[in-house]
């Protein structure tokens, strides 16, 4: 885009003075070298000792003075200020799951945009039906203190309402477009057997108009920490503005117990042992949409959802604001003393508290878009990983970074438990993502 | 021709009473009728229709300053007709803290406003930053810091080493110049012609550098001042400002002379004043080895201006020395106050306004000069052309190893 939010990067204003020195420098430079052997670093070097020794009284005139005690300075990384728009709280998000069920619902924390999300769970045709109310509504959304971005929205926020199932009920979205003059679709990650639910401009209703409403019907399959995204045209436009989300479909003890090869990726003897062992990790999976599998009360697992996002507010095609959940640095401390270790929560950035007792378990999805990967680095620890969240054994263990293509998504547990009280860092490991904003701390208790 | 009145048909009109109404009421009619039109345009907003949005915001980053190596100093404007938050700032594609001073306590910069934004930040000597801030809305407006170094600031050894070069620059050559001055009484008018007709060369040379080079720190004026006229306002401004004044002043030959040479020194003085602004702004962005080379070639060009100054005398008596003396520091001191200006304000404006005017000074003892040629010859005559156009080579062959 060439006039509106335009970065001044490319014309380069240097200072004048600058270019008039510069010029006179490399004029003479171009002039002295031609004699014999004369290098332009002699030349700009002779410069520098003629300059000062001919000028009577000239010595260097750079100030070497270091400004004060520098334990007393705080480190200078970051954005400053606090977020002021309330409309979207990610520390809320984080813990948020949406089941359908009506009974329980969220607190509207969208006001007129909160469109009752959980619309029920009932039995139809000896299947269970979770069903969801989805409206596309263009919100602005700050994301980075004092900076918002005009987002397009599943619900009014980005990212989009977590949805969680249990693997073979069906999931029921009515789709409503709010927008005045667009169209949109949901597309979801999901072994999906009816090609009109796809939610592309192909297939099924197609496109839903600026008004209109469609229900789409999926099958949730497979097991796993699964992805929906709008699938207008622009793709990248859509996807970039924040019309994404998570859904988890979570396993079902008795069908692991039943049929295990089916969620493991092993290649032994199923004994007993290995079954109930699948079983069980089911059960842990799935105690937040079921509490019945675990009646005596199962309280070791903290559950969270992370998706990693970007923003190119100039919409240069390059990302000045990258987050997890959308705000950058918000599960960071609101302040820190680089050199005393001292730090302070702020009321609208504050990093993750977590129970050094209970198992961690992320549910983390890459939507960033105008770059290849994304990445997680947790500090001072390793993790589990599972691709896509689809196996109940993790295909990776003991891994501290895991990289992450566009739509690319797993599950992550570690644990705390041997580590001191206090701030883990952890953040996208591409350097430049991280001091943009993607980065973020757990506060261990 | 005939001086009849002619009729259109109308009524016959008196010149002084048109209508039969009073001069004043006439004068006056069209600019009621503006308003009316003003008015009615204002309260039915006939442009609601085409409506193009808000207008786009604009910041400029003007100069950046490195007073210590902790800190980062970014001197910034709005050019937009709107007000424009500055909600986060990018060191190399890294947000950063920063402190912003100069818009009234909070980061909203007013139209036209200017503020300065403080970041601390310990960037290495020779590298470059890549510098953004970010509006409120996500818009971008960024610059490069090249080969970072500090700047000194108006420090006491900074005064006198500008002072030094100032004068090294500016007064030696200038002194040195004027010095031909009574081999040039010893020329024929012919030859003093030719003289003369060098010197007009020597300052148009110093007209289209000079102009060329406020063109471009033209760019770096906030876009709200609209550098490059505020370029062709100080050239005229300055040019007609000093024919009226040289003018008024003077009615006979010898002391218009005189005027002359004053009016010379004082355009030779603004353009040193732009050198030694140049110079000063060098120190200020921390390039502090302005060589001994550099020096000596800006004293090579400057000699000329000596004799420029001095040539319109050489037809007539000789004042008094004084005046000589007031010549070589009226043209040649502005370099060392230039120096000071450059290194304590970096501002692009100020810049752009001086070197503009030096032009227009300049300017105008062009036309002076070819006024006291033609009085005693021809401008087209064989050795003036040659003497203007041997000036212009003169200057840039000089030039060649300078500015
Ligand atoms: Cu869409």
């Amino acid at each position: 885009m060439s006039s509106d939010r335009q970065e001044s990067d490319s014309a380069i204003h240097e200072d004048d003075a600058g270019t008039v020195t510069r010029g006179l420098e490399e004029r003479l430079v171009d002039s002295v070298k031609n004699h014999d052997g004369v290098s332009r670093r002699a030349v700009l070097g002779g410069l520098a000792i003629a300059g000062g020794s001919a000028i009577a009284g000239t010595g260097a005139t750079r100030s070497d003075d270091d400004t004060g005690d520098s334990n007393d300075e705080t480190m200078g990384f970051g954005a400053p200020g606090t977020y002021t728009e309330e409309q979207f709280d990610p520390h809320g998000f984080l813990r948020e799951f949406n089941t359908g069920d009506s009974t329980n619902e969220r607190p509207s924390r969208f006001g007129e945009n909160d469109y009752n999300l959980n619309a029920g769970v009932y039995e139809e045709n000896g299947q269970t039906v979770r069903e969801f109310n989805f409206v596309a509504v263009p919100v602005e959304q700050e994301i980075l203190p004092g900076i918002t971005f005009p987002m397009w929205t599943f619900n009014g926020q980005v990212p989009g309402p977590t949805i969680r199932v249990e693997e073979g009920d069906l999931v029921r979205v009515n789709f409503t477009n709010g927008f005045p003059d667009m169209a949109h679709t949901i597309h979801p990650h999901l072994r999906n057997l009816n090609p009109r639910m796809d939610g592309i401009p192909q297939n099924g209703p197609g496109l839903i108009d600026s008004g209109e409403s469609f229900t789409y019907e999926w099958q949730a399959q497979p097991v796993g920490t699964h992805l929906y995204h709008c699938h207008m045209l622009p793709l990248k436009a859509h996807v970039h503005r924040g019309m994404y989300g998570s859904m988890i479909v979570d396993p079902k003890p008795e069908n692991v117990r039943e049929n295990p090869r089916q969620y493991i990726d092993y290649h032994g003897p199923i004994t007993d042992e290995v079954r109930e062992m699948a079983a069980e990790r089911a059960r842990s999976r799935n105690m937040i949409s079921h509490a019945d599998y675990s009646p005596e009360g199962f309280d070791g697992i903290d559950e969270m959802v992370m998706v990693m996002n970007g923003f190119d507010t100039n919409f240069d095609g390059d990302n000045e604001v990258y987050g997890v959940n959308t705000r950058g640095f918000c599960y960071a401390p609101a302040r820190t003393d680089a050199y005393n270790g001292e730090w302070e929560a702020g009321e609208t950035k504050h990093p993750i508290e977590i129970d050094g007792n209970e198992r961690q378990r992320v549910h983390l999805l890459n939507t960033i878009e105008f770059d290849f990967v994304n990445s997680f680095h947790c500090h001072s620890q390793f993790f589990d990983y599972y691709d896509a969240g689809t196996t109940l054994f993790p295909n990776r263990k003991t891994i501290d970074t895991v990289l992450m293509c566009q739509a690319q998504r797993g599950i992550l547990e570690f644990d705390y438990s041997n580590h001191e009280p206090g701030l883990y860092m952890f953040h996208a490991h591409q350097s430049e993502f991280a001091e943009l904003g993607w980065m973020s701390f757990f506060e261990v208790n | 021709m005939t001086t009849d009145p002619k009729s259109d048909g109308g009524v016959a009109q008196s010149p002084n009473q048109p209508f039969g109404l009073p001069r004043w009421v006439i004068g006056i009619v069209p600019i009621l009728l503006l308003g009316l039109v003003i008015g009615g345009f204002v309260a039915t907003t006939p442009l609601a229709g085409v409506d193009g949005g808000e207008p786009l915001p604009d910041v400029s980053i003007d100069y950046t300053t490195l007073p210590n190596d902790d800190t980062i100093r970014l001197h910034v404007t709005n050019n937009a007709p709107e007000p424009v938050t500055i909600s986060q700032v990018h060191v190399d594609e890294a947000n950063w803290q920063f402190e912003m001073t100069g818009a009234g306590g909070d980061r909203t910069l007013e139209p036209l406003e200017s503020a300065t934004i403080e970041i601390p930040y310990s960037w290495m000597e020779g590298y470059d930053y890549g510098v953004t801030v970010v509006a409120d809305n996500g818009a971008t407006f960024g610059t490069t810091i090249v080969a970072a170094n500090s700047s000194p600031g108006l420090t006491g050894q900074v005064v006198w080493t500008l002072a030094v070069i100032g004068v090294l620059i500016g007064i030696v050559p200038i002194a040195l110049g004027i010095m031909w001055f009574p081999f040039m009484q010893t020329m024929s008018e012919k030859w003093l012609n030719a003289v003369l007709a060098f010197s007009a060369g020597v300052l148009g040379y110093l007209v289209f550098d000079g102009g060329f080079e406020a063109f471009e720190t033209a760019q770096s004026v906030p876009s709200g001042y609209s550098g490059p006229l505020l370029v062709v306002l100080g050239i005229s401004g300055a040019w007609l400002l000093l024919q009226a004044v040289t003018d008024w002043l003077t009615d006979d030959e010898e002391e218009s002379r005189l005027s002359l040479a004053y009016s010379a020194a004082l355009g030779i003085g603004l353009h040193n004043l732009a050198e030694g602004l140049a110079i000063g702004a060098a120190f200020a962005t921390g390039r502090t080895s302005l060589g001994m080379f550099l020096i000596i070639g800006f004293m090579i060009h400057n000699v000329t201006e000596g004799p420029v100054i001095v040539a319109p005398l050489a037809d007539g008596n000789r004042p008094s020395l004084a005046h000589f003396v007031a010549f070589g520091l009226l043209a040649g001191s502005p370099a060392i106050l230039g120096g000071w200006i450059g290194v304590s304000t970096r501002s692009p404006l100020l810049n752009t306004l001086f070197l503009a005017i030096g032009v227009g000074a300049l300017l105008q003892v062009v036309f002076d000069i070819g006024d006291i040629v033609r009085r005693s010859g021809s401008i087209r005559a064989a050795p003036n052309v040659m003497g203007f156009a041997i000036g212009l080579l003169f200057m840039y062959a000089t030039g060649l190893f300078t500015l």
